[in-house]
């Protein structure tokens, strides 16, 4: 004989919709949770980088005069580079405002020297410019790494944003799913009132519960986690095929924790589901004697 | 005092003691009832529509405590029992509700077998026994039809056998003639007497069909709003 029938009926339009309202906000809280992290992992990568760059910028002197002061940095402790930047690469780092047609005569330029340092160096921007200054020159150097610590605070507030946003979903979908029980429980209360009485134990009717909405969650999650890692790759993508200075974009390189969320979010959402299911049931059983 | 004892030894199958049973805030539907059902007795319980036999019985069923008094049902008083120790008395309890309470998504076989399925047995363990008790009210030939597309004699039936697939100690029925012709409402009713008489089955059927009642030897307890006002001695025929 074929297997019996389930005692609970197969789903029918309402959970439809809840399967539709769980997938959707697991597909937020993903994207929500992959796009903050991207976000992240790009600007370390990024601030990771310009830590030991800085520019130095001379006015008062002529190109002599920076090549004195760019060799007298390169003596300094820890330093690996000191270049005065050539005409052309001043022209292709000023190309945005003036355009390819180079920069018109006339226009001041200021000297600059691209310096790097060895990331644990104790040459700073500070004991630059103070070496400058003492040898005579007016000089301002700057720390690239400055920028980046401001990048990094911004990064900080996304992050609890994000794990903002991933709790406030949980939450509601964990408040929606308990409506939904209880709304397919009113709509089964014959079910329950049957089993019931004939004896059948409040955890036996629970799980029946749970054990249909277990599977839901997973599936909703799982569709809806899918989905937004599909959309987070069509947005990495098309950033990335447009050419543009990807950066800070996110960067989306499938590795370990992308994958834990990806497989976390559906359980996470079974869970939730099967948890406000089975709590629902027992405290509607517990209403009646 | 409406006190209804017949003679007795030993523990009560159902005794309930000084009973009363209120709705919500609605006037009292149940009046300080004592009634005392011997194992392996039969028993009519009747009285005009609306005058408290359903509420009764469910009082007896365990879906609804009283208001004031005690139920005990084979020795046990019920509102001293733990949550599982409810559910284990029910399954003692056979119950053929009014409106049937079928599953409509399930078959006849499945239906029957639902008691069995929440007691955890397999399919194959139940099988022949339900198929058994199928054919022994009539739908041996209906097992795998859904209740909708049975008669109303068929479906009456079905919870019939529903309520019996368990064994019951207790075999309580609310109106289970109601549906049927007087024809069907004979063989029911004997369907219950043989039950009683061979298997010791304690037996108590709400109806008011008073043809029926004349026609078989048994007490009735009738209810008239929410007393017990007389209880009616079998009239040999
Ligand atoms: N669940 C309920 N809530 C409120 N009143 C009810 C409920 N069930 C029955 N009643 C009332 O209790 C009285 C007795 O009803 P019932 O026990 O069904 O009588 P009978 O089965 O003898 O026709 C009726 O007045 C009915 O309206
Ligand atoms: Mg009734």
């Amino acid at each position: 004989m074929s297997k019996p029938t389930p005692l609970l009926p197969e789903s029918d339009a309402r959970e439809a919709a809840l399967f539709f309202v769980v997938a959707a906000l697991c597909f937020l809280a993903v994207l929500a949770t992959l796009t903050a992290r991207g976000t992240y992992t790009a600007a370390q990568a990024w601030s990771a980088q310009v830590e030991g760059e800085m520019t130095v910028r001379l006015s008062d002197t002529d190109r002599r005069g920076a090549d004195e002061a760019a060799s007298l940095i390169r003596g300094l402790d820890g330093v690996t580079r000191a270049d005065v930047l050539s005409h052309e690469e001043m022209e292709r780092l000023l190309e945005p405002s003036f355009g390819p047609g180079g920069i018109p005569a006339g226009v001041p330029l200021p000297l600059l020297i691209a310096v790097e340092t060895t990331p644990d160096s104790v040459t700073t921007a500070a004991s630059v410019t103070n070496t400058l200054t003492s040898a005579g020159y007016t000089a301002v150097a700057e720390s690239h790494s400055d920028y980046a610590a401001e990048a990094r605070r911004a990064l900080g507030t996304l992050r609890v944003a994000a794990i903002g946003v991933v709790v406030l979903l949980t939450a509601t979908a964990i408040a929606v799913i308990a409506f939904a029980t209880h709304a397919a429980l009113l709509a089964r209360k014959d079910i329950v009132d049957v089993l019931h009485l004939a004896g059948a134990e409040d955890r036996f009717i629970a799980q029946l519960f749970e054990r249909r909405f277990w599977t839901l969650g997973l599936k909703a999650g799982a569709a809806g986690s899918v989905f937004a890692l599909a959309v987070t790759a069509l947005i990495v993508f098309s950033a990335q095929s447009a050419g543009a200075q990807s950066q800070l974009l996110p960067q989306l390189s499938l590795d370990f924790w992308d994958f834990v969320i990806l497989v976390v979010t559906p359980i996470a959402a079974g869970l939730a589901a099967r948890t406000a299911a089975g709590g629902t049931v027992n405290h509607a059983l517990k209403a009646v004697l | 005092m409406n006190r209804f004892r017949p003679d007795m030894t030993g523990e009560p199958a159902v005794e309930l003691n000084g009973v009363s049973l209120r709705y919500d805030t609605a006037d009292e539907v149940l009046s300080d009832l004592d009634i005392r059902l011997k194992p392996g007795s039969f028993t009519f319980l009747t009285g005009a529509s609306g005058a408290g036999k359903s509420s009764l019985l469910k009082l007896l069923y365990l879906a609804h405590a009283p208001t004031h008094g005690e139920v005990r049902l084979f020795g046990l008083q019920t509102s001293a029992l733990k949550r599982r120790q409810l559910s284990a008395l029910r399954r003692r309890i056979g119950v053929v509700f009014q409106d049937f309470r079928l599953l409509d998504h399930l078959t006849a076989f499945e239906n029957v077998a639902l008691p069995l399925r929440v007691l955890g047995q397999k399919e194959s363990d139940y099988r022949d026994e339900v198929v058994d008790l199928l054919r022994w009210v009539g739908l041996g030939e209906r097992m795998h039809a859904l209740p909708r597309s049975l008669s109303g004699g068929e479906q009456q039936r079905l919870a019939i056998a529903r309520a019996l697939i368990n064994k019951p100690d207790l075999l309580i029925a609310d109106e289970p003639t109601g549906n049927v012709d007087p024809e069907m409402g004979q063989r029911i009713f004997r369907l219950f007497v043989e039950l009683n008489r061979r298997v010791g089955t304690t037996v108590i059927i709400a109806t008011h069909d008073l043809a029926l009642i004349r026609e078989f030897d048994a007490p009735v307890l009738r209810l008239q709003h929410g007393l017990i006002v007389r209880d009616v001695e079998h009239q040999p025929a």
